[in-house]
């Protein structure tokens, strides 16, 4: 694609579809799409399945609203990339693909140019976190719209913490390894993945690194200045904690593993969404913790705890993207503008129950935060804590790129595996090297 | 030198052989003792007291139950036995005629050309890829079975028209020749004499066509997007996983249902196997 | 064994569904023509060769082109050269994913080979319940791999392996065994695995093998003592050997590209160290988005395929030949 015919229709399109935004709001009624016009949405498998049941419902008023079939599909998250490759080499797939992380700077010549949506939204929902805005917007053009944030803490066991002596959720990250030192002596170490998985594993090797002072890239987003001693020391903490305090199965586990081994009692806590809490609610009668009682009164939420530069974390950012080949564009954007409007993303958002946030501060005054357990509130305001992997460059596909190859998590990887700090960081800063040179 | 000690055959064939199949069949145990144990054992701690991974005191049927009403498993079983079908059938009816051409005739670049089919084989599946996904748009195919039925010969066919070309050199060329002196055609001889014979081989080829199919991952996870259009292992794969629930439970349930359609045709056809990769193999 | 009656009505209807009927308005000429061995020949191979040509031809063409670009996901690329291939020689990660590669390949195929011989002449051999036992033994090569990797990765499951339930409870270990979360034990799980699939495979076709040769030397075959080893070697081996080559030839190739066990069992990981070259290639080409460094990956296969494969027919010809 070269730039010229990329700049020519995407404009156009843009323009078909502003045209028809305004005709479906102005008289509030069905379009004319064609009959037997279908949209398919793809997703991922949601964490809290009742999120995908309500989807389904949405889509069939969504049908009735607009017209048209509308048909979601959702597939294992670890799959979503394949599949959007595939779709954009071969020009046939889903019409509305949702784009976890800034993917949509990577596939951004294959999505249609969404500035009308995001203006929209940004103008009903009050402000963007930056999280939401680094993820989808590419300068002044926005690639994809954003949808929301899941939020990553830490899921405790408040009684195993208090049986070591800790009463609060420790506040530095040395104390974190101090107590982690103790419960593993006690067989219920700390979890944390180490594997090739898309969210939990970025999302505590990315902020570790922040805390202690390190960054990929400069502010240029050009030079790459991860290897230093801030982050020497990170890796360093990184080896220690993970012989003191952690599950050493963690090499090998996927975003699912450590909410199965938590929610079986073989670990005191982890870094994750809220999704174990919503399931150990969910499932309270089946999920006992050791003495035969609902697991959940024992679950607490904490966040990262502070490193020497202070505290950092990475939410991951999910977006609606629209692809340039789908022959329904228009009705597509038409379907995004009903799926994140207030009223029915309000419907959505309830079901979710904290564990994926809205994409701007909005809705943090929704009156759900009043209703939710007093462990969820951490959630709220999580969102604009939160900073975009590739930090300190701005939003570019080569974060992108460095993170599905994994390198800032491999780096962990490799020196708790027993290679030298400063060699695992050279190692992971000569593959940045080759990103962004 | 026929008879043999007891402890004899104990040590050199019943314990072997029993180790063997123990070994072979204990993954699909595991698979059915998954499926049909209540998701509260599945909860339980690892080191518990009360843990028993060999056996289940409550046995469920839940697994399938929910496997069959939550997720579209039947049609992703037929849409699957769609596809093997139909791509088996064309690559049996190209590697039939492919290898008796091969085996039989004397062309020109016969040897070039046997070769070059056999060397398609050995092209890596994933730098198809992407080729293969521009080759599905312009004959627009996408999310179609078509776009599997016409992709997967491009590695049954390799190894159907080999098996095949092993198989008709076996039979004996005196065989087609009465038959022609009889006043039959070459091509009414290939058809009426030769292929009858071939049978045993056929079905081998088929067989073992059909199980490549049936177990085709990659080219399916991507090809194909609508979920009542998937096949057995990407719906399993891709629908099942998910987070906070033990899938565990479905998914077995899935992979052994998935399997049973394919042991069927094996157990019916597992001695023509044998002596249709006999033949073959000879030659 | 072979029943001919069975077999004669599964011919007819095996034709009737695979081949059409050969009707023709003028049926002189084109019987001339199909007289004509050449144009026979051409008419046979049309079908197979316009498929493989589409299907494979034109996208193997396609795929060296993207090796030699630097065409990235949505991104028609330029021309660049060896310029892929020459970075993926110097990335730590393929000198691993290549390594592996030899590695899986080797030991897997050593293991079917061993393993699928001795069951072969097992099964052999007349005992009760031989068909049932056939017929079981090659459940592992029928259930789909990405579903029969799944119940391994979870036998090998870092927290709830019942293999480590089954040593713990039986003294032999204190701590749980990293089967997936350590780079060797991940790959010889891999190799476990492969195996376990494709073993049955391997003793089907020697069974078969074994079938063809003379039964008054099927006793010979069973493998009991230094007696009957030497019997093996001398009596069986070497009418087993074309047969042996041909499945090692296909599962060489099999096992070389392999790809969806080790993305289903472990991604390539903990820390790339059980990536093969067909999954990061996956990896970089496909998850990644930058086609051609994928391409390229994967395109180091090919040589070193053709010469093993071109290795093991010549030695089989020669023997052919002798």
């Amino acid at each position: 694609m070269r730039r010229r015919d990329f700049l020519k229709s995407t404009g156009l399109t843009a323009g078909v579809a502003a045209t028809g935004l305004e005709s479906v709001v102005a008289a509030r009624r069905a379009p004319a799409f064609a009959q037997g016009t279908r949209l398919n949405i793809l997703r991922w498998v949601d964490f809290v399945p009742a999120c995908d049941v309500e989807l389904k419902r949405q889509a069939g008023e969504a049908s009735k609203a607009l017209g048209a079939e509308v048909v979601f599909e959702f597939i294992n998250a670890n799959d979503l990339q394949p599949r959007i490759t595939a779709a954009i080499q071969s020009g046939a797939g889903p019409d509305v693909i949702m784009m976890l992380h800034n993917w949509p700077h990577l596939y951004a010549n294959g999505l249609v140019d969404v500035t009308d949506l995001g203006e929209w939204l940004g103008t009903e929902q009050g402000a963007y976190y930056a999280q939401s805005e680094a993820a989808a917007k590419d300068g002044r053009r926005w690639l994809a719209l954003p949808h929301g944030i899941v939020g990553l803490q830490f899921a405790y066991r408040k009684s195993w913490l208090e049986e070591v002596g800790q009463t609060t959720w420790p506040k530095t990250l040395d104390e974190l390894r101090q107590v982690g030192m103790k419960l593993k002596k006690k067989g219920k170490p700390i979890g944390q993945t180490l594997g090739h998985t898309f969210g939990d594993a970025p999302a505590w090797a990315y902020p570790l690194t922040w805390g202690f002072g390190g960054m990929e890239v400069d502010r240029t987003g050009k030079k790459v200045v991860l290897d230093g001693s801030a982050t020497v020391e990170a890796v360093k903490f990184m080896q220690a904690f993970w012989k003191d305090a952690c599950d050493e199965g963690g090499f090998a586990w996927d975003d699912t593993s450590n909410n199965r081994a938590f929610l079986s009692g073989e670990i005191a806590a982890t870094l994750n969404g809220a999704s174990i809490y919503i399931a150990a609610k969910r499932g309270a009668d089946k999920i006992k913790d050791e003495k035969g009682e609902s697991m959940v009164k024992d679950i607490q939420h904490g966040p990262i705890p502070n490193g020497p530069a202070g505290t950092y974390s990475y939410h991951v950012a999910f977006s609606h993207a629209v692809m340039r080949y789908g022959k329904n564009v228009k009705l597509a954007k038409d379907f995004l503008k009903w799926l994140h409007g207030k009223e029915q993303f309000a419907k959505w958002f309830e079901v979710a129950e904290g564990f994926s946030v809205g994409a701007t501060k909005y809705w943090e005054q929704h009156a759900m935060w009043e209703r939710v357990d007093p462990p969820m509130k951490i959630y709220r305001q999580a969102a604009a804590a939160s900073r975009m992997i590739g930090y300190a460059g701005p939003p570019s596909a080569r974060a992108t790129e460095a993170y599905t190859k994994y390198i800032m998590v491999d780096m962990y990887a490799k020196a708790c595996q027993g290679m030298k700090a400063e060699d695992a960081v050279k190692w992971a800063a000569g593959e940045l090297g080759k990103i962004y040179g | 030198m026929l008879i043999e000690r007891t402890w004899k055959r104990w040590v050199y064939f019943y314990i072997p052989l029993t180790v063997f199949v123990v070994g072979t069949l204990f993954p699909f145990y595991w698979m059915l003792i998954t499926a049909i144990r209540p998701d509260a054992e599945l909860y339980r701690s690892w080191r518990a007291a009360t843990n028993t991974p060999f056996w289940t005191l409550q046995p469920t049927l839940e697994h399938f139950r929910d496997l069959m009403a939550k997720t579209t498993f039947p049609q992703w079983l037929w849409n699957t036995f769609f596809i093997a079908v139909a791509s088996t059938a064309i690559s049996l009816f190209c590697g039939l005629l492919a290898g008796y051409a091969l085996a039989r005739l004397r062309f020109p670049m016969a040897g070039a050309l046997g070769t070059s089919i056999f060397v398609t084989y050995l092209v890596p599946p994933t730098l198809l890829f992407i080729p293969l996904a521009n080759i599905i748009r312009t004959f627009q195919l996408g999310d179609t079975p078509w776009a599997l039925i016409l992709t997967y010969p491009t590695f049954l066919i390799p190894f159907c028209t080999w098996l095949l070309m092993g198989y008709f050199k076996t039979i004996p060329k005196e065989l087609e020749e009465c038959a022609r002196i009889d006043g039959a055609t070459r091509f009414g001889a290939m058809l009426r004499i030769i292929f009858p014979i071939a049978v045993p081989g056929i079905l081998s080829a088929g067989i073992f066509a059909f199980t490549l199919s049936w177990n085709e991952f990659i080219y399916a996870l991507v090809f194909l997007s609508s979920p009542e259009k998937k096949t057995v292992p990407v719906g399993v794969v891709s629908e099942l996983i998910r987070g906070d629930i033990y899938f565990w439970g479905q998914l077995m349930a899935g992979a052994l249902l998935g399997s049973i359609p394919v042991a069927l045709v094996y157990s019916f056809f597992v001695e023509y196997y044998v002596t249709g990769l006999t033949g073959s193999v000879k030659g | 064994m072979n029943k001919p009656i069975a077999g004669g009505a599964g011919s007819a209807a095996g034709l009737e569904v695979v081949l059409p009927h050969p009707r023709t308005t003028q049926p002189q000429r084109l019987t001339r023509l199909l007289e004509n061995e050449r144009a026979l020949a051409a008419l046979l191979l049309a079908p197979a060769v316009v498929i493989l040509g589409t299907f494979i031809a034109y996208p193997f063409i396609m795929g060296v082109w993207l090796s030699l670009s630097s065409t990235s996901v949505g991104n028609a690329g330029e021309f660049v050269g060896v310029k892929n291939f020459a970075k993926a020689w110097n990335d730590s990660i393929f000198r691993t994913a290549f390594g592996n590669t030899f590695f899986y390949t080797f030991w897997a195929t050593l293991f079917k080979l061993t393993l699928g011989m001795w069951l072969a002449l097992l099964l052999n051999r007349h005992f009760r319940g031989k068909r049932i036992v056939r017929a079981s033994m090659l459940l592992p090569f029928i259930v789909p791999t990405v579903l029969s990797t799944f119940a391994w990765r979870w036998m090998f499951d870092p927290t709830f392996s019942v293999l480590n339930w089954l040593l713990f409870r039986a003294d032999l270990i204190t701590t749980k065994l990293p089967f997936l979360s350590d780079g060797t034990y991940g790959m010889w799980c891999a190799i476990v695995v492969n195996t376990w699939r494709g073993m049955p495979f391997f003793a089907i076709t020697l069974l078969a093998g074994l079938q063809t040769i003379n039964p008054d030397l099927h006793e010979a075959s069973s493998l009991d003592g230094a007696n009957g080893w030497k019997r093996f070697w001398y009596v069986t081996w070497p009418l087993l050997k074309p047969v042996t080559i041909v499945v090692v030839v296909f599962s060489v190739i099999q096992t070389f590209s392999d790809f969806q066990l080790i993305y289903v069992l472990t991604g390539g990981g903990p820390a790339n160290s059980t990536h093969l070259l067909a999954t990061y290639a996956y990896q970089v080409g496909v998850a990644t988005g930058l086609l051609g460094e994928g391409a390229a990956i994967s395109l180091f296969m090919l040589p070193v395929l053709f010469v093993v494969v071109w290795l093991q027919l010549r030695y089989l010809r020669r023997m052919e030949g002798a």
